[in-house]
């Protein structure tokens, strides 16, 4: 087993252990906090695959900007009572976990059925680790790919999260008027 | 990995948080002294020659310190914030380069510990998560006055967050990588033969803003809002004590050391030699063998005295800084990073943008 399945191993069995964390947390920080977790474990992930750029780009948006915004969020408004409140027992977490589970084992059914996990060869893409390095580094390799191949898809992302910012100014002005 | 690998990457980050390390006790001594000449005291001068000792005495006591947890903080995250605290800036400074590279055994040793392709945002990464100390180890304490420094803290650095990083985007603009490596070979050259090209030559204005936000990310004056013995008496570390107030306060320390470190690398020029270290290489490079390895090693050396220099000077300037300003008022401090930083840097940014697209290609 080389080290690549040796840190995926590792990152991705505390990202799952996270995840459970997560899920079951009564207080909103921990659970917060947990996610952060995973975030950290993702970044980890694609730092081991060589892919620095996009493990940057995942510290820097979740960990360092969107997590961030959680937690405050979560610290300013008073939470006491849901956590007090909190149960396993309700209908809809009943509900929820079932689905979850069953989709889970599905995916996992499918997975070991349709792919034989730990004994087939991936099949590489054209951008091997030889060939990006070759191309000058994967961010350039990203970049250019984003800015040419791909630009109408990134301008029309760009723009959807420019509605959404609207959306959200409208929203939260018209609750203070 | 062959065994030298191992060592040499080892042996690089033994030096740098070494160094980053062993640094504080003598930042501490430094800052108290030179308090203490600012403002015509004497300081202390006990313990060894000129109360050299006295941070080591200092550690030492918070060593042997009962570790007390209170009983109304949550455990977990309360331990778990000022570990946090000192391990985001130690890994922040594994990208910073500290020299082009030496010849081991005729091997090439790059100094730098992580070469990693986007090396900069990496740094922002890092840099980015030293909120969280402040927020968990705040909100951790359940105490109205951590709470509130929590907030004052990381408000105050998420805010600064955007003026820097519009600095360090104007200069992304210039590099034209993300490569700290070759960043710094970029500001290798010089105008006129004496006026190296460093950052802060060409982009001014973005060197000054990201040297304003640094002093808010490190939580240092004139912007230590984050405490404050009048108001919120410790702020978010009220309620630590012993070895763990001492991890918070390392980290402060650390921190400096890593924004102090990046400056030079963004904006100083980094590794490069300082004017008239060329002499000096070429006059200790005749006492070697002559071969190009050795003359390699005796450049990388200087290199290394370069960027440790460099770092030095902006620590000494925190220093200064905070023993000249006084200290601004929260509002005050909120005005500054989001009325004035703010759209300058963006303006900064627009000209730098124009500028080198009319002149570059």
């Amino acid at each position: 087993m080389d080290n690549l399945n040796l840190a995926f191993l590792f990152l991705g069995g505390v990202a799952a252990f996270l995840s459970i964390a997560m899920l079951l947390a009564k207080n909103p920080i921990a659970a917060a906090l947990s996610l952060l977790g995973i975030m950290l474990c993702t970044a980890g992930l694609y730092g081991m695959m060589q892919e620095h750029f996009i493990a940057a780009i995942q510290l820097v948006v979740y960990a360092g900007a969107v997590m961030v915004l959680f937690i405050f969020s979560i610290m300013l408004l008073n939470l006491k009572k849901e956590e007090r409140d909190f149960k396993f027992t309700t209908p809809s977490f009943m509900a929820t976990y079932t689905a979850g589970i069953v989709i889970f084992i599905g995916i996992i059914f499918q997975l070991l059925v349709h792919y034989d996990l730990f004994k087939s060869t991936m099949i590489p893409g054209p951008f091997n680790t030889a060939e990006v390095a070759n191309l000058g580094g994967n961010t350039k390799v990203l970049a250019h790919a984003l800015f040419s191949q791909y630009y109408l898809s990134f301008e029309v992302i760009s723009l959807a999260l420019l509605v959404a910012i609207i959306g959200a100014v409208v929203l939260a002005k018209r609750k203070f008027d | 990995m062959t065994l030298f690998d191992f060592i040499q990457m080892f042996a690089k980050m033994a030096v740098v948080v070494g160094l980053a390390l062993s640094s504080v006790p003598f930042l501490v001594w430094f800052e108290r002294r030179g308090s203490a000449w600012m403002q015509g005291r004497v300081g202390p001068n006990r313990v060894g020659p000129f109360g050299l000792l006295q941070s080591v005495a200092d550690v030492l006591k918070l060593f042997l310190k009962e570790s007390f947890i209170p009983g109304h903080v949550n455990k977990f995250f309360y331990l778990l914030a000022p570990a946090i605290a000192l391990a985001a800036p130690l890994g922040a400074l594994m990208v910073i380069p500290f020299g082009s590279h030496a010849m081991v055994m005729g091997q090439k040793v790059v100094l730098q510990i992580a070469q990693i392709d986007s090396g900069l945002i990496f740094l922002l990464a890092f840099a980015g998560l030293e909120v969280y100390p402040v927020i968990l180890g705040g909100w951790a304490s359940h105490n109205k006055y951590t709470v509130l420094g929590a907030l004052r803290g990381s408000s105050q650095m998420v805010s600064y967050e955007i003026a820097m990083g519009m600095s360090i985007l104007s200069m992304l603009v210039i590099y034209g990588t993300f490569n700290l490596q070759e960043m710094v070979a970029w500001q290798g050259d010089s105008w006129l033969g004496f006026i190296p090209t460093w950052g802060a030559f060409i982009n001014p204005i973005g060197a000054l803003i990201f040297f304003i936000s640094i002093f808010a990310e490190t939580n240092r004056l004139p912007f230590d809002l984050p405490e404050g013995d009048a108001e919120i008496v410790g702020g978010y570390h009220t309620e630590y004590g012993a070895m763990k107030f001492g991890m918070f306060f390392l980290a402060e320390y650390v921190a400096m050391v890593m924004a102090s470190a990046l400056i030079s690398t963004l904006y100083f020029g980094g590794f490069n030699l300082l004017p008239g270290f060329g002499l000096l290489v070429s006059w200790v490079g005749g006492y070697t063998d002559g071969s190009p390895d050795a003359l390699q090693n005796v450049k990388a050396a200087f290199e290394f005295v370069s960027i440790l220099l460099k770092v030095g000077f902006f620590l000494f300037v925190f220093v200064w800084v905070r023993w000249t300003l006084p200290r601004f008022r929260f509002d005050q401090l909120m005005d500054l990073g989001w009325k004035v930083l703010f759209p300058l840097s963006f303006v900064n940014l627009l000209v730098v943008i124009f500028m080198s697209y009319f002149f570059v290609s």
